[in-house]
């Protein structure tokens, strides 16, 4: 049944829309930093250069690579819900969907097989964002040390203790992209065609991101229990010392939406009247 | 009675002046020997104790050429050095030989008793003031402190073993002034480690310590250096 789920995901062209965006956006910005990368990296680290010297490779693999999944924090997600939002009211849309429940299999046996089969989606573009945006940037720049600007502290990572960082934060990015499939599942099992979950997820997580990064005092205490806060938990394993505390809070966080979103999927799906 | 306090006001000063041109010879000496100095290669292990930086502790090979050049090579890594990082040798820290030197007396510093020295340039310099410890035995500057026009005061102690015959440290430690670091959190997207809530005092605003710690496990002196190894090749 998983095998004919993902066949049913890689048959469609608009599955390989996501692969090409995201090889797109890695080789524009590996293409700008090739022909202006001296003067982005004077730009960003004009506040450190006022007091140190800073010589070397900074403009490496690993900082190109930190840099494109910095900025392909919210397209991820968004495309994700591209298929993810279509599983099961893709289904409905084409009216397969009472086909598909005929067959002796549970309605949760199925929520779970569609909620599976997005996951492997994203994992596999997870893999491919890391082929196109660490092996190629290593590939293009090579290897060095990375530099990590925050907003109050500046870190420095040696070149030998970046790839397992780079290992872990894929690890959980994974993770955050099981929370979007979930919520896209969610909304997939509440319409009758792909367009309202897909565009529903995108705009639940541009709203929550907007959430999330805006520094007011009035979201300071709410924005802690948005997922979208803690999808850029991948980001801790940048940091040194690695805050292990809050990235294991982030993923608790994370693990606890996708679960609720899948249950709450599975309880929908089982009352859903499929006759009318 | 009037004689017998002339005589001693006349001792009084001839032993000035005599400290004085005592002081001035050793710091001669001092800078002399310093001075012998024209280049190295050093084999060195950094550490960077600044507040708003994170870096592990940098192992690399450390060029230095008189009067003003240094540069920290870290085998394709990245090296972070102050600006101005040449206030971080003792030739640098002290004014050259046209000074006048106020002897001030003795200090212990540590279990090692020290004569201390103020020399003041006598040419215009960035150097407006240097105040030295000096181990008058081993003929070694032990401790600085260094009053610039531009760079504010620099401390700098000293610790030497294998190479003090050439006065080249064992250890360095130098202290600096640094300025607060801040970029905006929209641009830098950070993560956050602890709730809202839970958030610790964020810290003073202005300018705060830093000490860099430079540790020399081996010297290759006065072998000459080309100026292009101090060329900034790639960023």
């Amino acid at each position: 049944m998983l095998r004919l789920e993902l066949y049913k995901i890689f048959k469609r062209p608009r599955t390989y829309i996501s692969f090409a965006i995201v090889t797109a956006i890695a080789l524009v910005i590996q293409l700008a930093m090739v022909a202006d990368g001296k003067n982005f990296i004077s730009f960003a680290l004009q506040a450190v250069t006022e007091q140190f010297d800073i010589q070397g490779n900074i403009l490496n693999g690993y900082l190109v690579a930190y840099i494109i999944l910095q900025s392909l924090l919210v397209q991820i997600p968004l495309l994700i819900a591209l298929v993810a939002g279509d599983v099961l009211a893709g289904e409905a849309g084409m009216g397969t969907l009472r086909l598909l429940l005929t067959k002796p299999q549970s309605r949760t046996r199925i929520v779970l097989v569609k909620f599976v089969a997005s996951l492997c989606y994203a994992l596999m573009l997870i893999t491919w964002l890391a082929v196109v945006a660490l092996g190629l940037s290593v590939l293009i720049f090579g290897e060095g040390d990375l530099i990590n600007l925050k907003s109050d502290s500046f870190v420095v990572l040696l070149k030998h203790d970046i790839p397992w960082r780079y290992v872990a934060a894929f690890g959980f990015a994974a993770l955050a992209m099981a929370t979007v499939a979930s919520l896209a599942l969610l909304l997939s099992s509440l319409a009758d065609n792909a367009i309202g979950p897909i565009m529903g997820t995108m705009g639940v997580i541009v709203v929550l991101m907007i959430f999330s990064t805006l520094e007011l005092p009035i979201f300071a205490t709410i924005k802690q229990y948005l997922f979208t806060t803690h999808m850029i938990g991948w980001k801790g394993f940048f940091d040194d010392p690695v805050p292990y505390t809050a990235i294991a809070r982030s993923a608790t966080v994370l693990v606890v939406y996708t679960i609720l979103f899948v249950g709450t999927t599975i309880f929908w799906f089982n009352r859903k009247d499929i006759k009318s | 009675m009037k004689r017998v306090v002339v005589m001693l006001l006349l001792w009084l000063v001839y032993a000035d002046v005599y400290a004085q041109a005592d002081a001035t010879q050793l710091y001669t000496r001092l800078r002399g020997k310093i001075d012998a100095i024209k280049d190295y290669v050093a084999n060195v292990d950094m550490k960077i104790d600044v507040a708003f930086i994170r870096v592990p502790k940098l192992k690399g090979k450390l060029y230095f050429k008189a009067p003003d050049k240094m540069k920290l090579e870290r085998n394709g890594g990245i090296s972070i050095l102050p600006k101005n990082s040449i206030n971080m040798t003792v030739n640098n820290l002290l004014p050259g030989a046209a000074a006048t030197v106020i002897d001030m007396g003795t200090e212990m510093l540590g279990t090692r008793k020290v004569r201390v020295l103020k020399v003041v340039p006598d040419t215009e310099s960035d150097i407006i003031l240097s105040k030295i410890w000096v181990d008058e035995e081993r003929l070694l500057a032990l401790k600085t402190e260094t009053t610039t026009r531009d760079n504010g005061t620099i401390k700098m102690e000293l610790e030497f073993g294998k190479y003090e015959a050439q006065s080249l440290p064992d250890r360095v430690t130098f202290y600096l002034d640094v300025k607060e670091f801040k970029l905006p959190k929209g641009v830098t997207m950070d993560y956050e480690t602890q709730p809202a809530n839970t958030k610790a005092d964020k810290p003073q605003k202005g300018n705060k310590k830093g000490k860099i710690q430079i540790r020399y496990i081996d010297y290759v002196v006065n072998k000459g250096i080309a100026d292009n190894v101090f060329a900034d090749k790639k960023k």
